[in-house]
């Protein structure tokens, strides 16, 4: 396993000495080869915290997080000395919540190189990934000598991931990356992620809200409520077997529509539709 | 004599029934010179109504709002707001009519706990203590995060946080509100929650301008105006911009799942008006 949680906490102490668990007893594999995983769950939920803990940017108040068999836990740095946090950072590539906010250079190319040129990256070779990877996130070249400031927020997301994807991680952990894009901005976007995990091999792992981003790409789905995993395992499970409702979730639209034209039609369709041309061709045969 | 006047107080009321509580005439505006970021944009809104601002990104839609609050000058054209013009001089005056909810909640948090945090908006209108400590816990409550009004800000999640900068606009009370993607980072529940509580303020008479990519929420709205390169391209009723394909294809919008299939049914010459009923309804999430 790439990354192997078990039994981890965190707690968050507020100025006031009072604290609170952001998460809590969390046991989780994750591999480094093909998943695509989707984690969801409840605002508030720790969902974010999770996924800081995946590259040692935050450490466990209790349980280990080992990361390519380094072992993360609480003080570890103090305890064992000789351990090296930063490589991992280069291996799990983590995007926050509005990267966009992070761009700080003068342009576009000093953005994307930024990341591999940290970690020991000649700049030739940083800019010939800079290049290509310009264009996988939607991009053109002339990009790359504009500042970032000059941009509109779904073009600075997709600068900020391009900065990420060019330290070549092999683990690539977004959080809520589509959240403000337009419908075809996310589509491209989540396109892209599915051809850094199909063709590339890399696990993708996104926090998201939109259950139809679960539906249509996730291999899995990972379900937080106060702090706790309550569900890991096929969507198509969570969405037709499971009480959705206990853990703030809906249908994605492609079910919902779904099931009220199963009721309206009183009919029971012989497989669930996976995109609205299947849906179409399970309507067209009971009419 | 008599029925002139009668007449004049028709069209005085039906004035007031129908002002304009905003109006935007010919505005431009260019971060970099030649490059325009909103070009000879005209609009009009009603006082009470909820209008959804559809566009793609980087279609000027988040600039419109700032420039309506004062937050950007204007190259060109007026913005005039319940009948006040907008310059430096009135800037004040108008911002006491909009509560502004960003995107990023980050943007807004300036308070050491998120009870200060809801209270700042208030304090700047120089609101009664009394009547702001009440409102606080009302609308923490109303936004479900009454629990949290003693924690500091930066350690709840970005959904959290979006529901306190919620709470913090809606308690100032304004007559007209913008919503910038503020519920972008909501989960469904939380999100539907959030927009029942919108429609609710709407009816009771405060006017709305939601920025948004969700269609599901601007199925909710009375208007639709959408902006596509800086430009108006489209405005009207919600029902029939929900079902103008082009327009939404061309700012990079999508036709609702429901409608979605409605027209493959019809392409195929499965017309049956009792699904197109049904199709609509979800649509329009009845």
């Amino acid at each position: 396993m790439a990354i192997k949680f078990e039994q981890v906490s965190y707690e968050y102490i507020g100025v006031d000495g009072s604290s609170y668990k952001a998460i809590n007893d969390i046991n989780l594999d994750i591999s480094d080869k093909h998943e695509f995983i989707t984690l969801i769950g409840e605002t508030g939920s720790g969902k974010s915290t999770l996924v800081q803990h995946m590259n040692a940017l935050v450490k466990p108040s209790s349980g280990t997080v080992s990361i390519y068999g380094i072992k993360v836990y609480k003080d570890v740095r103090k305890k064992a000395k000789n351990v090296k946090l930063n490589p991992l950072r280069e291996k799990v590539g983590l995007v926050f919540q509005f990267p966009e906010y992070q761009l700080f250079e003068e342009t576009v190319l000093k953005d994307i190189i930024f990341g591999p040129r940290n970690f020991g990256v000649s700049l030739e070779e940083a800019t010939k990934r800079a290049k290509d990877i310009i264009n996988l996130v939607g991009l053109d070249e002339s990009y790359l000598e504009r500042s970032p400031f000059n941009l509109s927020g779904g073009e600075k997301k997709r600068v900020s991931i391009a900065g990420i994807l060019a330290m070549e991680p092999d683990i690539l952990v977004l959080d809520e990356p589509t959240s403000g894009l337009d419908p075809k901005g996310r589509d491209a976007l989540l396109e892209l992620f599915t051809s850094i995990n199909k063709t590339l091999g890399k696990t993708v792992i996104i926090i998201t809200h939109d259950m139809n981003t679960v539906y249509k790409y996730a291999t899995r789905v990972l379900v937080m409520k106060k702090g706790s995993l309550v569900f890991d395992g096929d969507p198509i499970d969570l969405f037709t077997n499971q009480a959705i409702d206990q853990w703030n979730l809906d249908l994605p639209d492609l079910l919902e529509i779904t099931r009220q034209l199963e009721a309206h039609l009183n009919v029971k369709f012989n497989k669930l539709p996976r995109s609205i041309d299947e849906l179409f061709e399970l309507v067209k045969g009971v009419l | 004599m008599l029925f002139f006047n009668q007449f004049d107080i028709i069209l005085m009321l039906i004035g007031v029934d129908k002002m304009n509580i905003i109006e935007i005439k010919d505005l431009s505006f260019s971060y970099v010179e030649n490059s325009p970021v909103l070009r000879d944009v005209n609009l009009t809104i009603k006082k009470g109504e909820w209008v959804s601002v559809l566009g793609h990104n980087g279609s000027g839609k988040s600039t419109l709002s700032k420039l309506i609050i004062g937050l950007l000058k204007a190259d060109k054209g007026d913005i005039i707001v319940d009948g006040i013009t907008l310059t430096e001089d009135t800037v004040h005056e108008v911002r006491k009519k909009i509560g502004i909810v960003f995107q990023n909640p980050d943007n807004q948090f300036v308070g050491v706990t998120v009870e200060d945090d809801i209270a700042f908006g208030m304090e700047n209108l120089c609101f009664d203590r009394v009547e702001m400590l009440e409102r606080i816990d009302e609308y923490a409550k109303k936004v479900n995060m009454f629990e949290y009004l003693k924690k500091e800000p930066h350690n709840l999640s970005g959904g959290q946080k979006q529901r306190v900068a919620i709470a913090g606009i809606l308690a100032m009370k304004t007559d007209i509100i913008i919503f910038d993607e503020a519920t972008s980072m909501l989960d469904p529940i939380g999100r539907d929650k959030i927009m029942e509580y919108i429609k609710e303020i709407n009816d009771s008479g405060v006017t709305v301008i939601s920025i948004t990519h969700d269609m599901k929420e601007a199925v909710n709205s009375d208007k639709i105006i959408v902006l596509k390169d800086g430009q108006v391209l489209a405005s009207g009723d919600t029902n029939d911009i929900l079902n103008d394909k082009a327009t939404l294809n061309a700012s990079n919008l999508e036709l609702l799942l429901p409608l979605k299939l409605l027209y493959k049914l019809e392409e195929s010459g499965l017309n049956k008006p009792e699904l197109k009923d049904l199709l609509w309804r979800l649509s329009l999430n009845k």
